[in-house]
C-alpha cells in the first residue's frame, strides 16, 4: 500500500506574494532539485543479524603446531603470475604490502598491544592475507594513540616508526550525510582525532583528504541511516630497503 | 595529532564500552546496503506516524514487513518536516527492538523481581488503591498519548475524586503555560512553525534549536542557503551549535534574560518606538500583587508601567545580565522597527527558571508592546521538549490543578461541566488541587509517620528516577521505605524501575494506537502497526483494566450516574465490549472512543478539534479546527489574528477572546528582576547548566539502545572552559567530580567541544543513566508554575585525586 494521500497538503506550484516580491525572494520560484532522502532500513528479522554466515564453512587448513601441512601446489610457469594483493587496512606504519605479507609472522603482538582492540586478524576467506593484522572501522576504529604501541610491538618491523602513519582516506558521501541534507549533525568533526582534517562550513562537513590518516573514527561514529563515510585503504605504501 | 582531543575520545570510547546499556550486548542494527534494501513494492506496508521523540512533531513513514518495523523515512507530505528528520528521527524504528525490552510484569519479592501474570499485577494495584484511594498518586508524561492521558485523568479526577495526578511536563513547560495564561488568558502559542518561514529576525532566548529542534532550525538555515537574509540573534549563557549559525551572540549571565526583556521594553518606551496603536487597541498593563502574587495580577496604568520600566536602563541591564548596554539598545531598536518580522523562540532556558512565569510573560510583553505580533513571522513562540506536552498535558490538563479543555478543579462551574460530560453525580470531582510533581515525590519519599501521605505511586511513560531534580532527596529515599509502593510502566529497565516494586511492560509507539499534540497546536494521529513484544500492553489499557478491577472490588467512583462503568464502550448492538480484557482491547478503536469523548471538552477555550477520522487523513491539524460550510475541516495557523482565526469577530484585526481582563486585551506584564536562588560562591564557584544533546532523547532509555546513536554520543560529559580547566590543571578527557551541596557525580571533561561555556560555567547533559547530574541540581521552583530550575545552581569541579584525599 502506498503512503495514504494527504488532504492536508497539496504540492503547490511555486508562487510569490507581495512581501516576497518586495524582498526579492525570487528563489521561491525555483523548485529545488530532489535529492533522494535517506531511508533508515532495519533487518527484517533477528536472523538477518546472525553473522555466522559470513564465517567460512570450509574446514581449517591442516597444521601441526601452527605450521601448515597442506600440500603446496607446484609452480606452473606457464600460468599468469599470482594475483596481486588487494588493498587492505593495515595498522599505522605498515610497510609496502608484498613486503608486509612476507615479513608479518601473524604473531598478533600488534593486536595485543592495541588498547582499543581495533587491530584484528583478517578472516579466513581473505586467502593469503588471512591471519594478518587489519583494522575494521565498523567494529572499532584506530584512535592513532600516543606512541603507537602497535608499531613498537611489531618485532619483524613490518610496522615501522619510520614510515607514514596514514592507513587510508575517508571521504564523505554527500547524499548520505545528514548535515548535507541540512539537518544538524557534527559528530564526525567533533570526534576526529586529527585536528583540522574535518572542516565544517555552514554546518556541512568536508574532509581534507591530504591530512586524513584514515583512522576510521568518523566512520565508526557516523549516525546516518546509511554510513556517509567512505573509507578507502591506501593503495600504495612505501617499501623499506631490505 | 592533538592529544587533548584524543584524550576525550579515548575516555568516551571506554565509557561506551563499560556502559550499563551496551554491556555485553550483541544486538546490532547493521545498515543494509542498497542492494539488500526491500523495495517499496516488496510486501512492505508504509504508514504515517509522528516521531516518538521531540516536540517538533515531525512525521515519519514507517515501513512494516511481516509484523516488524523494517524501515523509517521522513514523510514528504508532512508540513512540519517536509521529508526531513533529525539524527534521532531516522533511528526511531530501532527503539522497538532493544534486547532488554520488558515483556512480563515483574513484582519485587524479598528484593528480587519475579515475573507474575497480568491479572495478579492489576489486582495488586487495584487493592492498594482500594485500601487508601486518597494516598494514590499518578505520575504521567508529555509522552503520554492523548487517550492515555485522558484515561488517567478520568480515572483519577472523575473516578477516584483524587487530584494527585501530575506529569513530567511539570518539569519542562509548566512556566510556558503560566506565561501564556497570564498574558492571553489561554494556553499555547498564537503563531506556528510557518513563522519561521517568514521571519526576518529569529531570536533564540536561551535555547539551542540547532540541536534540540534541529528540523525546525533547518527551516531557517535552509532559507539562508537559498539566498534569503535571516538574522539570527542568539541570547544564551554558553556558545552552542545555534551560536555557530547566529549573526549575533549575546552572552548573558544566568537569569539575565529577565533583565534583557525589561531592557528592551525600556528602550521601546524611551525612544517612543513602541506600537502605540496596537497597545492602545489590544493591550493592558499588569503587574504581580505586592502581597501574595497570583497569575491574575493587578492592573496598572500605562504611566505606572512607564515609571517602573524606567529603572531598567541599558546600563542597569548590563549590570544584571552581563550583556553590554549597546546590545540592549540594538535589541530595542530592532523591536522598534515595524517593517521587520521578528520571531522569538524559547524552550527550557526560560521555562526551567525560578522566574519562569515572569520571563515568559515578559517576552510576550516585548512582542505585544512592539506590535511584533500576529503577522506571519512576528511571533513569540514557545517550543516544547516532549512530543505531546501540548496535546496531552496542556490540553487534556493532566496536571494536579487542571481538568480537560483548560478547566480548573478549583472552579465550581468547571467541575460541574466535567461531571456533565462524564455523566457523573454532582460533587464527584474534588475541588482541592492535588500535589504537583516536586510535592508529590516529596510526600512519597517522606516516611508515613512524618506526614508522607502518598503511599502508592503509578508512573507511566517517564523516568523520574533520572529526571527529578535533587534526586537524593526526591527519589532515592524511597528505597528505605518499605510501606511505599512504586509501580512503573516501562519499555526498558531504567533508573526508575530500579526502585520499582511492580514493573509493567508497556507497548511502545507504533505498537499501539496513539495521538500526539506538538508544539504548534498540531494534533497527530497514528495506528498500531506491529504487535508489542511478549506480554507488553498499552498504557491506556492498564488504566482501564485497573478501573474495571476497582469496579469489581466495589469502588463506587468507577460508576457514572446511571451505574455504568466510566470507561464503558458499546458496540453497535448496545453490548458493552470488555475492553478491560486485553484480548478484546483491539475489538474496537478505544483511542477513537476516548478522543471523541474528549473533543467535547475542547470548545470552551476555543481549542476545537476535528473528529478522529479527519486526523487519520491528515499529517496533523492545528487547532482550532472548525468545520466549513462545505463540510470540510479547516485548521488555524495564527490565533487571535482576524485574517486567520475563525473565532475573531468579523471585522476585527485582533481579538484576545480569552483576555483575563474580559475586554479582548492581552496583558503586558511588569516583573522586577530577582536574583537566582543559588549563586556561585567561594565554596561552590561555578554555575552548572544541564540539558539535552542532539543524539539522545531525554534520559536515553530508548536512544541509548541504538548502537549508532550511542556510538555518536557514548557518554555524558562536562563541558568546561579552557581557562577554567587550565587553572585547575584538568586535562581533556580527564574524569572529574562535580559537587554541589546536594550531591556529586563523576564525568569526563570536554573542553571546547560542542558547546563552549564561558569562564565559571559548566554544562552537563542529563541523558546518561550512569552519570546522574540531577544528583546535583536544585529543587527550587517557580512560585506560579512549580517548575524547578535545572539550568542554574552552584557547583565545584574537583580532580578525582584531590577529591579522594
Ligand atoms: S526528534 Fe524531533 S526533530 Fe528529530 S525527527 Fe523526531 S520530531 Fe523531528
Amino acid at each position: 500500500m502506498p503512503p495514504p494521500a494527504d488532504d492536508n497538503h497539496r504540492r503547490r506550484k511555486p508562487t510569490l506574494n507581495r512581501r516576497d516580491l518586495l524582498h526579492g525572494r525570487l528563489w521561491k520560484l525555483v523548485r529545488l532539485p530532489d535529492r533522494p532522502s535517506p531511508v533508515m532500513r532495519y533487518p527484517k528479522t533477528r536472523d538477518d543479524v546472525d553473522n555466522s554466515a559470513s564465517e567460512s564453512k570450509t574446514a581449517p587448513p591442516r597444521s601441526i603446531g601452527g605450521i601448515a601441512i597442506e600440500p603446496v601446489r607446484p609452480t606452473l610457469f606457464d600460468e599468469s603470475p599470482p594475483a596481486k594483493s588487494f588493498p587492505i587496512f593495515r595498522p599505522p606504519g605498515a610497510v609496502e604490502e608484498s613486503q608486509f605479507l612476507a615479513g608479518c609472522t601473524r604473531c598478533r603482538d600488534c593486536s595485543d598491544a592495541c588498547p582499543h582492540d581495533a587491530i584484528v586478524q583478517a578472516p579466513e576467506r581473505l586467502g593469503q592475507v588471512a591471519g594478518t593484522p587489519t583494522i575494521d572501522a565498523d567494529t572499532n576504529a584506530c584512535l592513532m594513540c600516543d606512541g603507537l604501541p602497535c608499531i613498537t610491538a611489531c618485532k619483524p618491523g613490518v610496522l615501522n616508526h619510520s614510515l607514514p602513519k596514514t592507513i587510508g582516506t575517508a571521504t564523505i558521501t554527500e547524499h548520505l550525510c545528514l548535515a548535507h541534507h541540512s539537518t544538524t549533525c557534527t559528530v564526525c568533526s567533533e570526534r576526529c582525532p586529527t585536528q583540522g582534517v574535518i572542516e565544517v562550513t555552514d554546518g556541512k562537513p568536508t574532509i581534507n583528504e591530504d591530512q586524513c590518516t584514515g583512522c576510521g573514527v568518523c566512520r565508526y561514529v557516523c549516525p546516518a541511516p546509511e554510513n556517509a563515510i567512505l573509507l578507502m585503504p591506501l593503495f600504495n605504501r612505501p617499501s623499506l630497503p631490505r | 595529532m592533538d592529544s587533548k582531543r584524543r584524550g576525550f575520545l579515548k575516555s568516551a570510547a571506554m565509557a561506551a564500552a563499560g556502559s550499563m546499556v551496551l554491556g555485553d550486548a550483541t544486538f546490532s542494527l547493521p545498515v543494509l546496503g542498497a542492494a539488500d534494501a526491500p523495495t517499496d513494492g516488496d510486501a512492505l506496508t508504509w504508514n504515517k506516524a509522528p516521531c516518538r521523540f521531540c516536540g517538533t512533531g515531525c512525521h515519519v513513514q514507517v515501513g512494516v514487513h511481516e509484523g516488524r518495523v523494517v524501515a523509517v523515512a521522513g514523510d514528504k507530505a508532512a508540513d512540519v518536516n517536509k521529508g526531513l528528520l533529525c539524527v534521532k528521527g531516522y533511528h526511531v524504528g530501532g527503539i522497538l527492538y532493544g534486547e532488554d525490552r520488558l515483556t512480563k510484569p515483574l513484582l519485587r519479592k524479598d528484593g528480587k523481581l519475579v515475573p507474575i501474570e497480568w491479572d495478579e499485577a492489576i489486582d495488586i494495584i487495584a487493592k492498594r488503591i482500594m485500601d487508601a484511594p486518597e494516598k494514590f498518586a499518578f505520575y504521567g508524561s508529555g509522552q503520554w498519548t492523548i487517550p492515555e492521558g485522558y484515561a488517567a485523568q478520568k480515572l483519577m479526577k472523575g473516578g477516584l475524586s483524587n487530584n494527585h495526578i501530575d506529569p513530567n511536563a511539570r518539569l519542562c513547560m509548566a512556566s510556558a503555560v503560566t506565561g501564556f495564561l497570564a498574558t492571553y488568558g489561554v494556553d499555547e502559542p498564537a503563531g506556528c512553525y510557518a513563522d519561521l518561514d517568514a521571519c526576518d529576525v529569529l531570536i533564540t532566548w536561551g535555547n539551542n534549536p540547532a540541536e534540540m529542534h534541529p528540523v525546525l532550525f533547518s527551516r531557517v538555515t535552509d532559507r539562508r542557503s537559498r539566498g534569503e537574509k535571516v538574522r539570527i540573534i542568539d541570547i544564551s549563557t554558553r556558545r552552542t551549535r545555534t551560536t555557530d549559525a547566529a549573526n549575533d551572540y549575546l552572552e548573558m549571565d544566568p537569569h539575565g534574560d529577565v533583565a534583557i526583556a525589561l531592557g528592551i521594553m525600556n528602550q521601546l518606551i524611551e525612544s517612543n518606538s513602541y506600537d502605540k496603536d496596537f497597545v492602545e487597541k489590544h493591550c493592558a498593563f499588569r503587574s504581580p500583587e505586592s502581597e501574595s502574587p497570583t497569575l491574575q495580577g493587578q492592573a496598572i496604568s500605562e504611566d505606572e508601567f512607564r515609571k517602573r520600566i524606567a529603572a531598567y536602563t541599558p546600563e542597569r541591564v548590563e549590570e544584571l545580565s552581563g550583556v553590554p548596554a549597546d546590545q540592549i539598545r540594538m535589541l530595542g531598536k530592532l523591536f522598534g522597527q515595524r517593517d521587520l518580522r521578528i520571531t522569538s523562540l524559547w524552550c527550557m532556558g526560560m521555562n526551567q527558571h525560578t522566574m519562569g512565569t515572569a520571563i515568559n510573560s515578559l517576552v510576550h510583553g516585548v512582542h505585544l508592546l512592539s506590535g511584533h505580533f500576529g503577522r506571519p513571522g512576528d511571533a513569540p513562540t514557545s517550543l516544547t521538549g516532549q512530543p505531546s506536552a501540548c496535546g496531552t498535558v496542556r490540553e487534556v490538563g493532566t496536571l494536579a490543578h487542571a481538568l480537560p479543555g483548560g478547566r480548573l478543579v478549583a472552579k465550581p462551574d468547571h467541575r460541574a461541566q466535567c461531571e456533565g460530560f462524564w455523566n457523573l453525580p454532582a460533587g464527584r470531582i474534588n475541588a482541592t488541587p492535588g500535589y504537583h510533581t516536586v510535592k508529590m515525590f516529596d510526600q512519597f519519599t517522606l516516611p508515613t509517620d512524618e506526614g508522607g501521605d502518598i503511599n502508592t505511586l503509578f508512573v507511566q511513560v517517564t523516568n523520574p528516577g533520572q529526571t527529578l531534580p535533587n534526586l537524593n532527596k526526591l527519589f532515592n529515599d524511597k528505597e528505605k521505605l518499605k510501606d511505599k509502593f512504586l509501580i512503573v510502566s516501562e519499555v526498558y529497565p531504567t533508573a526508575t524501575t530500579q526502585l520499582a516494586d511492580l514493573i509493567l511492560p508497556a507497548a511502545l509507539w507504533v505498537e499501539k494506537n496513539g495521538i500526539y499534540g506538538n508544539s504548534e497546536r498540531r494534533t497527530q494521529q497514528w495506528f498500531k502497526m506491529v504487535d508489542p513484544p511478549g506480554e507488553a500492553r498499552d498504557d491506556t489499557w492498564m488504566t482501564i483494566a485497573i478501573a474495571h478491577r476497582l469496579l469489581e472490588l466495589g469502588h463506587e467512583g468507577m460508576k457514572d450516574k446511571d451505574g455504568e462503568f466510566i470507561f464503558a464502550v458499546k458496540d453497535d448492538q448496545g453490548q458493552e465490549i470488555p475492553i478491560w480484557e486485553f484480548e478484546h482491547y483491539y475489538d474496537t478503536n478505544v483511542d477513537k472512543h476516548l478522543f471523541e469523548e474528549y473533543r467535547q471538552f475542547t470548545t470552551m477555550k476555543h481549542k476545537n478539534l476535528a473528529p478522529y477520522d479527519e486526523y487519520v487523513k491528515a499529517r496533523g491539524l492545528r487547532w482550532p479546527v472548525v468545520q466549513q460550510d462545505d463540510g470540510s475541516w479547516r485548521e488555524t495557523k495564527f490565533r487571535f489574528a482576524g485574517f486567520d482565526d475563525p473565532f475573531v469577530a468579523e471585522g476585527k484585526e485582533f481579538d484576545f477572546y480569552h483576555s483575563t481582563s474580559g475586554d479582548g486585551r492581552a496583558q503586558i506584564w511588569f516583573h522586577d528582576y530577582q536574583p537566582p536562588p543559588e549563586v556561585p560562591d567561594e565554596e561552590y564557584p561555578m554555575w552548572l547548566c544541564t540539558g539535552r544533546v542532539l543524539e539522545h532523547w531525554h534520559t536515553g532509555t530508548m536512544t541509548r539502545r541504538l548502537p549508532q546513536l550511542n556510538r555518536a554520543m557514548p557518554t555524558a560529559y562536562v563541558e568546561m572552559n579552557l581557562q577554567d580547566a587550565l587553572a585547575q590543571n584538568i586535562r581533556q578527557g580527564e574524569t572529574v567530580l562535580i559537587e554541589s551541596r546536594r550531591g556529586t557525580t563523576e564525568l569526563p571533561v570536554w573542553i571546547d567541544g560542542r558547546g563552549r561555556p564561558p569562564r565559571g560555567t559548566v554544562f552537563v547533559p542529563f541523558f546518561d543513566e550512569t552519570k546522574l547530574i540531577n544528583n546535583c541540581t536544585l529543587d527550587e521552583h517557580d512560585p506560579f508554575s512549580k517548575q524547578p530550575d535545572y539550568k542554574k545552581c552552584a557547583v565545584r569541579v574537583r580532580k578525582l585525586n584531590e577529591a579522594s584525599s
